[in-house]
């Protein structure tokens, strides 16, 4: 199983994301776990061993720090393309995830 | 137009973004951010103090109505000593120091700087009047100067070591004993024996700037900031926010204070909840107007898009919509988005300015329905859950061209991929 770690401003328009990507998943029978959360939660959060971190495209400013974090913890990080995130960006979303299998 | 996003992207943006991004600033911004649960619950504490249906509110004695605010008192009214120990503990956090020796000592630097009184009867007493908002620039720096000065003394290796062997908590505390001596030793002797009043010197500095943000390019010029951001798909409110809330607490403090007090009218029209329930409906750029028109739309995707963005937008949530219009550099889109909420910013203003429209007070939840939002924070006004009616015909008035031009431009895509197709 993947495990998936989202970070967005506060972790709310992320989980409309995150349940897109779950859904796409489940179609292409990918057995993935994911989680969305704040920047605030993010550093606590990191450490509990995920296999990819994604970056919510309206937090991208602050990419420098998560990426230093997620290094830290050995764990690959992408930003999502503003086009894929919404609720109809799923086999973009998707695509995205699956490089990662 | 597209010039000019890209131009806000690149030259505007970085900047803006890297100063959301300084080590102080963000510390705030945490520290302040971690208060805010408390002020929400406070905020309906006041609510029913202040019943907002006359009947329940005319039964209500004085004395019951004090006993229900006593808990606004002792968490809006003592704002910033929690943000204290907040900011202490993000910023030492942020130097890899101890947080929470880090919160404790910024807690003790910013209590410091108010006199305890001895009263007859009671005993030794803290005078309250500026551990709430009025004192939260005081906070700010009081934490910043602790802080600073314990990473100064532990770069230049003056502590009290324990050795080994000596459990953690124990050793930490040692560690904490010279940063707290030269701390409270220096603010003990500039405030009381040399009597130097700090609090009242840092809140006449940063006062003309609280007063700023109450007068209309104090609200003009953040709704301005937090749209173009967005424009660019970065979070407006987080960045402009960083630098603008300790204002919007402050400003919404005082009012919630007066509340508290009896005050029929208050103070101050902008403090956050000005902008969360009557500017920003549906989210940054007031787009629930827009997604609105997305469900009349003859483009597929667009009316999609509106039926899986309008639950989300009504608790104003509109990442969706700024994602998927997308709204993100797209000229069309983008100049209402940026123009609209200046209007209804306007518009608001003066209405509170004339007192038409009751000034909001108090924070409640921000997934809130706008009108509900609205008619709560101004502490039960009907007439501001028309103004925010009002504000969405407006905004769908100033959305409704930009949009019927972008469904046409999509509508001829989806001909031509149809034609493809077919």
């Amino acid at each position: 199983m993947m495990k998936i770690i989202m970070v967005c401003s506060g972790g709310m328009s992320s989980s409309i994301v995150v349940n897109t990507i779950k859904k796409e998943a489940e179609k292409e029978g990918i057995d993935i776990e994911i989680k969305a959360v704040g920047t605030g939660e993010f550093a606590d959060k990191i450490k509990d061993g995920w296999d990819l971190v994604l970056v919510a495209p309206q937090v991208r400013h602050r990419l420098d720090s998560f990426e230093e974090q997620a290094k830290a913890a050995g764990i690959p990080i992408e930003v999502i393309p503003p086009q894929s995130y919404s609720p109809l960006g799923g086999t973009k979303l998707i695509t995205q995830v699956k490089k990662y299998l | 137009m597209t010039k000019f996003l890209q131009w806000v992207e690149k030259v505007l943006m970085p900047p803006m973004a890297k100063l959301s991004e300084q080590r102080h600033l963000r510390a705030i911004r945490d520290g302040i951010v971690s208060t805010l649960p408390l002020i929400i619950v406070g905020s309906f504490f006041l609510i029913f103090s202040n019943p907002p249906i006359p009947k329940l509110a005319a039964k209500m004695s004085t004395e019951l109505a004090g006993k229900i605010a006593i808990p606004v008192r002792i968490t809006v009214g003592l704002m910033s000593l929690y943000a204290s120990y907040g900011i202490g503990y993000s910023l030492s956090k942020s130097y890899k120091l101890d947080g929470v020796s880090g919160g404790i000592l910024s807690l003790t630097a910013f209590i410091m700087t108010t006199i305890p009184l001895n009263i007859d009867g009671i005993g030794w007493t803290l005078p309250m009047g500026n551990l709430g908002g009025a004192g939260m620039f005081v906070a700010i720096l009081m934490a910043i100067f602790a802080v600073e000065i314990m990473r100064i003394l532990q770069t230049r290796n003056i502590s009290i070591r324990m050795p080994e062997g000596v459990p953690d908590s124990v050793a930490r505390s040692f560690e904490a004993l010279i940063p707290a001596a030269v701390v409270i030793t220096i603010i003990w002797a500039v405030r009381v024996m040399i009597g130097f009043d700090i609090q009242a010197f840092i809140m006449n500095i940063f006062k003309p700037l609280v007063r700023a943000g109450n007068t209309l390019p104090g609200i003009l010029i953040p709704i301005l900031l937090i749209t173009l951001l967005w424009a660019t798909g970065i979070h407006g409110v987080s960045i402009v926010g960083s630098i603008a809330r300790p204002i919007w607490l402050t400003l919404s403090d005082e009012n919630m204070m007066a509340i508290a007090d009896g005050a029929k009218i208050l103070p101050n029209i902008a403090p956050e909840p000005f902008f969360q329930w009557f500017i920003w409906i549906g989210g940054s750029g007031a787009t629930l107007a827009l997604v609105i028109l997305f469900l009349t739309s003859k483009s597929k995707y667009l009316k999609q898009l509106g039926r899986t963005s309008i639950l989300p937008s009504i608790c104003n949530i509109n990442e969706p919509v700024i994602f998927g219009a997308p709204i993100v550099l797209n000229p069309l889109l983008g100049i209402p988005f940026i123009i609209g909420p200046m209007i209804t910013g306007v518009v608001t203003y003066f209405a509170m300015y004339f007192n038409m429209v009751a000034r909001p007070a108090t924070l409640p939840p921000w997934t809130l329905p706008a009108p509900i939002g609205a008619y709560l924070a101004t502490n039960g006004d009907w007439k501001a859950a028309v103004l925010v009616i009002i504000n969405i015909i407006i905004m769908i008035a100033i959305y409704y061209p930009f949009f019927k031009a972008y469904e046409k431009q999509l509508l001829a895509e989806e001909g031509k991929i149809e034609e493809e197709l077919s």
